[in-house]
């Protein structure tokens, strides 16, 4: 080294971030976020964007003289060096960075840059592409700090660099006890677990009480919230109709995968290619769903191949944020300008994923024909998908299986005990004997006449426009030629009904009950079912009334039908259960296919009365009708041997369920049954479908996009490989496939995804992250402000065998983490962000743990499940109305789902529920490493004004009423539940005031009162004779729900 | 390696630098105070602008599903002489299609007439009478292109400048860089509104502040409920409660920062403050009841409130007046792939006075100098036909613009079939570097780092059209 200036006096500490220019410059701190930043747009890796052939991002190559003979860096002799010149240059034409750039540089920095040369001109490479070491840990002497773990010691020695010789004093326990929860739970701390910790001042039980947070079934709740944010998990596919897909078992993977601490090369293992796996078991399967997170298009008229395009280009950017924090978006078009990552790059790794089975419209239509798609509508899920098992909606149904069949006890029993209507049910009894005597086979088929129904014509609309066709129909004038009836009473169509058409059939019978109707398909001539020519759309769709002799014909509800076979039908993607909307035949079963429709209770149809079912369909099969009076829930049991064997036997306890269904001789029992029947539909049988990863044979070929367009193919083929900058792995395959770019994901030889992980990681405890800029690790990122504590922390993740527990655990038990986190004025000067953490930071809590937290602390947070589907909080009323393919509307649960996690909030992509949208949560859309983080008055109106806050509120006041004492002692027992602390003198009197106020008030107006105690789902109860108490403890509860500490981990 | 930590000791040497607090984050009085008028104040980034200001404001009256280009300001009459006749193949070789891929391609002329209108003779279609009316206003493009073919991507690409999610909206981009004029209503507003055909789904991704801050972002309004969500109390709570709420939320707050520094907390306070005075805000500017029986005759509005695009345009004035930064309104009508005869008069009566009367409004309250008008969809449609309508097109259509700081007349044209701009062609970029100018703001000065880029609105694109400015 030959000459060595001091530094220049002058220069102010004006860099940007933590960068601090005291001693020696150094190139990765000081110099290369000024080159990245101003220089190698023009001067930098992209050969393309490359100005007079200078490349300043290689030494050797900055150290060449130009064609001029100038020499841009002569290391040692700022004065020879021609950048030096052109940046200090007044000459508008000769200066650098131009103007038209519109990067000044300051004249700190330009100073900086003429001491570098001045020093060597010494480069480093960038520090997120070093080989990952884990660095020695540092000796702190002569200063304050505990130093419980190795992070200290950095965050010490970097203090004391600074001239900090003490700490901040540790929280108090109580405060540290919620932080510690909130962070490892996103729960808050129970009064009981507060004490408990209070009252233990052994260090210990700080360590007893975070390994009993790592364990909580609930860990895994909190930290899928952060990983679905990168993975792009969402309940919508994104573009345009914005359709539901189905995909949560992929967030129970998620969950189960950090409660049961799975490794981290593991977890991406098995979410990039759990199905390559040799004999991938189904939790596997379903987390290779991470590959199909991406948002996807039914739109009519859109590209298949610019949206495979799309697809491709997501899941790229998706690993470089997700794992190794390098932004991959530039590189779909070029080179990058900044990092030395190339457009190949990003469609070698685009290479990968060529063999996911996709579609780039998920629709068959004419314009863009996908013959696997046929008959797919707007209703349907985004195949391929598996059917896996949900704990939760067996445990479920299981659940309301068992309180039906006690519902069916005690409806039997309630019968046991009124005459009037235990008569009635044994002359039901009667009645369904005689009738299963006459026809043994628990049916009757008469003899049916078909009429074809026409629209009526409709009238010419004055001005001219096209008329409206007319609602009624009416009987055609040629019926006999529409159909024929053979001596089975099997009917033949002639043809499918027309728009506005139906057929109509009357079927004459005796006096009686119908409370089933049975239609069969028929095999056609060939003996297999016959789909006629027209796709199934809707199938046959039935409806029923009785004509009287005289007078208006009654209509017939329908309760609910099924069949032995059909094609699922879905309503946004939910498969509907049974058939009650349409039964669409089964196209590959053979023979008859029968369905039974369960009529809901009816009055007896009278002598000379037809039964007139009219019918539409889109398909032309021979089909038969049948009556019966016998009803059951599962309408495939009606009439089952076991049915008639309890006819004959006359068994009370085996037919009251269809006594209630055909006579529905107790309202309430019956629409309790109904529910409960519905409930149990709804879970499936304990079973979900799920988006997966399937591999095609023959993987799309990936050329590179000519500046990423999409219609010129005309680049190279890419084939998967991994990264020019990172080391290849070395046991990868000749040809490469998902499994290989896993494993180099998280080799040990990978620098880039312990740092990305880690860094991500550390922002959750500590508020900043040690690069701040989490999505980009590279030039135009941020050095970290502890290379080496970072460096650490990312050997230590990936040589623990990539244990996140470990790492947390390792967090959290520094002193680092357990300082106070009131900031300190002292240091602001110095250290405005506290990016040295000199205390602990503040860290307001992300969107679904203001509501967890919300809900926990009334006591209303329902923690009984981990798991299963979505679910829908209260939501305002027609916020998805400019959502359409298909419409829809949003119905809010009503029973113990409208209070489960934020976690398992439905999530739609293009109309995220607003409550999560105001409080920053990301619509997913992309993968987000980062959640910005915002103070807005949306988020008081929030708090204020969301039914889901102020039930709340009001469920918190009743919790604190039910505790024994007098206002004092509940206000205190407030501040426990609320902030884990004791309330100061101060606080309560203030509150004590207001609770005064509003005792006074609300007496005046206890209608009010009782308004307020109606806001959400929770019953109305416990002090209810005293509205305006409950109201007026509603109104403090308010206020703790809405302070900054409440919602902020402090 | 452990250092002898004495916590007691550490405690008291904190409370003797506790009274350091007040100066430092400002906390005491005087500093407090300041602190909660910035957090309240809406300056943007852009302490100094680049150009001279010719617009304040910007309304955006979308023409959501793509309007007809062929049938609203393009006036081709080769066109109608080929109508029915296939479409020439040396136009639309290679080119991208949406639902006309795989079928053969017929021309299709416009169904209606057009004549040019005052001063500017500015050509516009009968079916407009009422734009007609204001045609010396009005400043048309008839060189647009997107990049984007599909209504969703379009759309993000209309307003956002890129095809990737995540970036922010141009309402945003401006509060970011130019702040806001009202403390009381946000200050980029969106609201809806359907026809009776060619409606195509919206997404609150347009309006989204993507990688900036939410408080950057759109808000939607309600026709239905709640003009804003959670804006009214619950239930049973009067105004003087909720008013005691927050005085004793914000009584609290400030009680818990006398001994833990943590300057959000100010922030948190002053939100607190502005979403209570958005709570009377917002209802009275909803409130049209005092607008005159002339004024609503003259948008056209049946019933002030009801969520038509009439309404919403009286609505928008209202909002200017208030210095709101941008509206965004959707018109959710245009898409005609087919029945475009009658869905285009349809439309076209849904829109065609209320735009007029804005501007004409606008204009006789002095609001029309300083406020910028957008008129357009987010792309065209093909002169080619696809059964009885026309599909989307991208590569030349039309937008008009009007108020701050543009020149009435024309700019650009298509060919003579209105397939692709020939003259002059304008991008997405263009038109964004040019809104941009006008509110004073050098499109490429206005950046945020994102993911290692300075991302802006105009990517890595854009031209100022000087010849559109006045």
């Amino acid at each position: 080294m030959s000459l060595r200036l001091s530094p220049l006096p002058w220069i102010p500490l004006v860099l940007a971030s933590a960068v601090f220019a005291e001693g020696k410059v150094r190139f990765n701190r000081d110099i290369r976020p000024i080159l990245s930043d101003t220089c190698y747009h023009c001067h930098g890796p992209d050969k393309n964007a490359r100005k007079g052939e200078l490349r300043l991002d290689l030494r050797e190559e900055a150290l060449k003289p130009a064609e001029s003979g100038d020499i841009p860096i002569v290391p040692g002799k700022p004065e020879k060096s021609s950048i030096i010149d052109r940046i200090f240059t007044k000459d508008e034409d000769d200066l650098m960075p131009p103007e038209k750039a519109h990067k000044s540089l300051t004249e700190a920095q330009k100073a900086l840059f003429r001491q570098w040369v001045a020093e060597g001109a010494a480069y480093e490479a960038h520090w997120a592409y070093t080989p990952l070491e884990k660095p020695p840990v540092p000796e702190v002497t002569g200063a304050e700090f505990a130093i419980r773990n190795a992070i200290d010691a950095f965050i010490a020695a970097k203090l004391v660099e600074k001239g900090v010789r003490s700490p901040s004093p540790e929280a108090d326990r109580a405060m540290l006890v919620r932080r510690v929860s909130l962070d490892i739970t996103g729960l808050p701390p129970t009064p009981a677990d507060v004490a408990a910790f209070v009252a233990d001042p052994s260090d210990a039980a700080y360590e007893k009480l975070v390994d009993r947070l790592l364990k909580s079934p609930h860990f895994g709740e909190r930290w899928a919230a952060w990983w679905l944010d990168v993975a792009r998990f969402a309940d919508t596919v994104g573009f345009h109709g914005d359709q539901n897909q189905r995909v949560f078992p992929f967030r129970d993977y998620v969950i189960n995968a950090f409660n049961s601490n799975k490794r981290f090369d593991q977890f991406t293992l098995e979410q990039l290619a759990g199905d390559l796996l040799p004999k991938p078991t189904t939790e596997q399967l379903v987390a290779s769903g991470f590959n199909r997170l991406n948002m996807m298009t039914r739109e009519g008229g859109a590209q298949p191949k610019e949206y495979i395009a799309k697809y491709q280009g997501d899941r790229v950017r998706t690993i470089g944020n997700a794992w190794l924090g390098s932004g991959m978006t530039c590189c779909e078009c070029h080179d990058h300008k900044y990092d030395p990552l190339t457009q190949r790059d990003f469609y070698s790794l685009s290479a990968y994923f060529a063999d996911i089975k996709q579609w780039g419209v998920y629709a068959d239509y004419s314009y863009t024909p996908n013959p696997d798609l046929k008959g797919w509508s707007n209703e349907h899920p985004f195949p391929p998908e598996i059917e896996v098992d949900s704990p939760y909606l067996k445990k479920r149904q299981t659940r309301f299986e068992g309180e039906l069949a006690k519902h069916l006890t005690a409806t039997t029993k309630r019968l046991d005990g009124d005459a009037k209507q235990n008569a009635a049910f044994a002359q039901w009894i009667k009645q369904v004997q005689a009738f299963a005597k006459a026809n043994p086979s628990g049916w009757l088929t008469p003899k049916p006449t078909v009429v074809l129904m026409k629209p009526a014509a409709p009238a010419p609309k004055a001005d001219g426009r096209a008329p409206r066709p007319a609602k009624s129909a009416q009987p055609a004038e040629k019926a006999a030629s529409d159909a024929s009836i053979d001596e089975q009473s099997v009917i033949r169509l002639a043809r499918l009904p027309g728009k506005g058409e139906s057929f109509r059939i009357t079927l004459p019978m005796g006096a009686g009950r119908v409370s089933s109707i049975r239609l069969e398909a028929l095999p056609g001539p060939k003996g297999e079912s016959d789909l006629g020519n027209g796709a199934q759309r809707q199938g046959i769709r039935l409806s029923a009334s009785v004509k009287p002799v005289k007078g208006a014909e009654r209509k017939l509800a329908m309760h609910f039908a099924d069949a032995d076979h059909k094609s699922v039908r879905y309503n946004n993607g939910d498969e509907l259960p049974g058939v009650t909307n349409g039964w669409k035949l089964d196209p590959l079963a053979k023979g008859t296919q029968t369905s039974v429709w369960v009529l809901d209770p009816n009055q007896p149809v009278a002598a000379g009365e037809t039964l007139i079912i009219t019918l539409d369909t889109d398909l032309l099969v021979p089909l038969r009708l049948s009556v019966s009076p016998l009803a059951d829930g599962d309408p495939m049991q009606v009439a089952s041997a076991a049915m008639l064997k309890a006819v004959k036997a006359g068994d009370r306890a085996a037919l009251s369920e269809g006594f209630l269904l055909a006579t529905g001789w107790n309202a309430d029992a019956l629409a309790k049954f109904k529910q409960l029947h519905n409930e149990i539909l709804l879970c499936h049988n304990g079973k979900a479908w799920t988006q997966v990863t399937a591999a095609i044979k023959e993987p799309l070929t990936i050329h590179i996009l000519p500046r990423g367009n999409w219609q010129d193919e005309s680049g190279p083929v890419a084939v998967p490989t991994t990264l020019g900058i990172i080391p290849k792995l070395g046991t990868a395959k000749k040809n490469q496939d998902r499994t290989d770019l896993a494993r180099w994901l998280c080799s040990k030889e990978n620098p880039l995804t312990p740092r990305a992980v880690m860094n991500r990681l550390w922002k959750q405890f500590f508020g900043n992250a040690l690069s701040l800029v989490v999505d980009d690790l590279g030039a135009q990122g941020e050095p970290p402000s502890h290379p080496e504590l970072l460096d650490y922390i990312a050997a230590e993740f990936r040589d623990s065998g990539w244990d996140m527990q470990h790492m947390m655990k390792l967090f959290v038990m520094s002193a680092t983490y357990r300082q106070s986190s009131s900031l300190r004025p002292e240091l602001r000067e110095m250290d405005p962000n506290n990016r040295l953490l000199s205390s602990q930071n503040p860290r307001r809590l992300d969107a679904e743990f203001v509501r967890d937290n919300a809900l926990s602390v009334a006591g209303l947070l329902n923690l009984d499940d981990i798991g299963g589907p979505s679910v829908k909080p209260y939501q305002p009323g027609g916020y998805y109305a400019n959502l359409q393919f298909p419409n829809r509307d949003y119905a809010a649960d009503t029973d113990e789902r409208q209070w489960r996690r934020g976690v398992y909030m439905h999530w739609q992509r293009t109309f995220l529920h607003p409550m999560l949208a105001n409080f920053d949560a990301p619509m997913r859309d992309e993968c987000t490493a980062n959640r910005s983080l915002s103070n807005t008055p949306q988020q008081a109106l929030t708090l204020l004004n969301d039914p889901t806050f102020v039930e709340a509120a009001r469920v918190f006041a009743l919790r604190l009423l039910n505790e024994k004492g007098d206002d004092a002692t509940r206000l205190t027992r407030a501040y426990e539940y609320a902030l884990a602390r004791t309330p100061k003198d101060k606080e309560k009197a203030s509150l004590l005031a207001l609770l005064k106020t509003q005792r006074t008030e609300f007496a005046k107006t206890e209608d009010d009162a009782v308004k307020l105690l109606k806001v959400g789902l929770t019953p109305v109860c416990g002090d209810c004779t005293k509205p305006a108490e409950v109201a007026a403890w509603t109104t403090v509860c308010r206020v703790l729900l809405n302070l900054q500490e409440t919602i902020t981990r402090y | 390696m452990k250092t002898l930590y004495d916590q007691a000791a550490h405690e008291l040497s904190i409370k003797r630098r506790a009274f350091l607090t007040n100066s430092a984050y400002g906390l005491g009085g005087i500093a407090f105070a300041s602190l909660l008028n910035k957090a309240n104040a809406s300056d943007g980034v852009l302490k100094k602008l680049h150009f001279p200001v010719k617009a304040k404001r910007v309304i955006h009256l979308c023409m959501a599903g793509g309007a007809s280009h062929l049938e609203t300001f393009d006036w081709k009459p080769e066109l109608k002489r080929l109508d029915g006749q296939p479409f020439p193949e040396s136009f639309t070789k290679g080119q991208q299609l949406a639902q006309l891929q795989n079928t053969v391609l017929k021309a299709r002329g416009a169904f209606c007439d057009f004549h040019p209108h005052g001063q500017t003779g500015n050509v516009i279609s009968d079916l407009f009478p009422h734009m007609a009316s204001v045609a010396d206003e009005l400043c048309i493009i008839r060189s647009m292109q997107t990049e984007q073919i599909n209504h969703d991507t379009a759309h993000a690409f209309m307003n956002t400048g890129s095809i990737i999610k995540g970036r922010p909206s141009m309402g945003s981009w401006l509060l970011y860089g130019l702040g806001c004029a009202t403390d009381e209503l946000p200050g980029f507003v969106v609201m809806t509104s359907a026809g009776k055909t060619g409606q195509q789904p919206v997404s609150a991704r347009q309006w989204s502040s993507g990688f900036l801050p939410s408080k950057f972002q759109g808000i939607q309004f309600q026709s239905k409920g709640d003009a804003v969500h959670y804006l009214g109390n619950p239930d049973g709570v009067c105004q003087s409660t909720q008013r005691q709420i927050v005085e004793e939320v914000k009584r609290l707050n400030g009680i818990f920062a006398e001994d833990h520094v943590d300057p959000e907390i100010a922030t948190r306070i002053s939100q607190y403050e502005m979403a209570f005075k958005m709570q009377s805000s917002v209802p009275e500017l909803t409130d049209m009841s005092k607008e005159s029986p002339e004024t609503l005759a003259m948008y056209g509005v049946k019933q002030p409130g009801d969520g038509s695009f009439a309404s919403n345009c009286l609505l928008t004035r209202r909002m200017i007046e208030k210095g709101v930064r941008m509206v965004q309104l959707y018109h959710r009508a245009w898409d005609h792939h087919g029945g475009l005869v009658e869905g285009m008069k349809s439309a076209a009566l849904d829109v065609d006075q209320a735009c007029a009367a804005l501007i004409k409004d606008l204009k006789q309250r002095g609001l029309l100098e300083d406020t910028l008008i957008l008129w357009g969809g987010e792309f065209g449609r093909t002169p080619m036909g696809q059964g009885t309508g026309r599909d989307h097109h991208i590569l030349g259509f039309s937008v008009a613009l009007a108020g701050g700081g543009i020149k009435p007349g024309s700019y650009g044209s298509t060919d003579d079939l209105g397939y692709r701009a020939v003259e002059n062609p304008v991008s997405v970029h263009d038109l964004h570097a040019t809104m941009l100018a006008l509110m004073g703001i050098e499109h490429t000065r206005l950046t945020v780092k994102f993911q290692g880029l300075d991302a802006r609105l105009t990517s890595v694109a854009g031209n100022i059209i000087k010849k559109i400015m006045a």
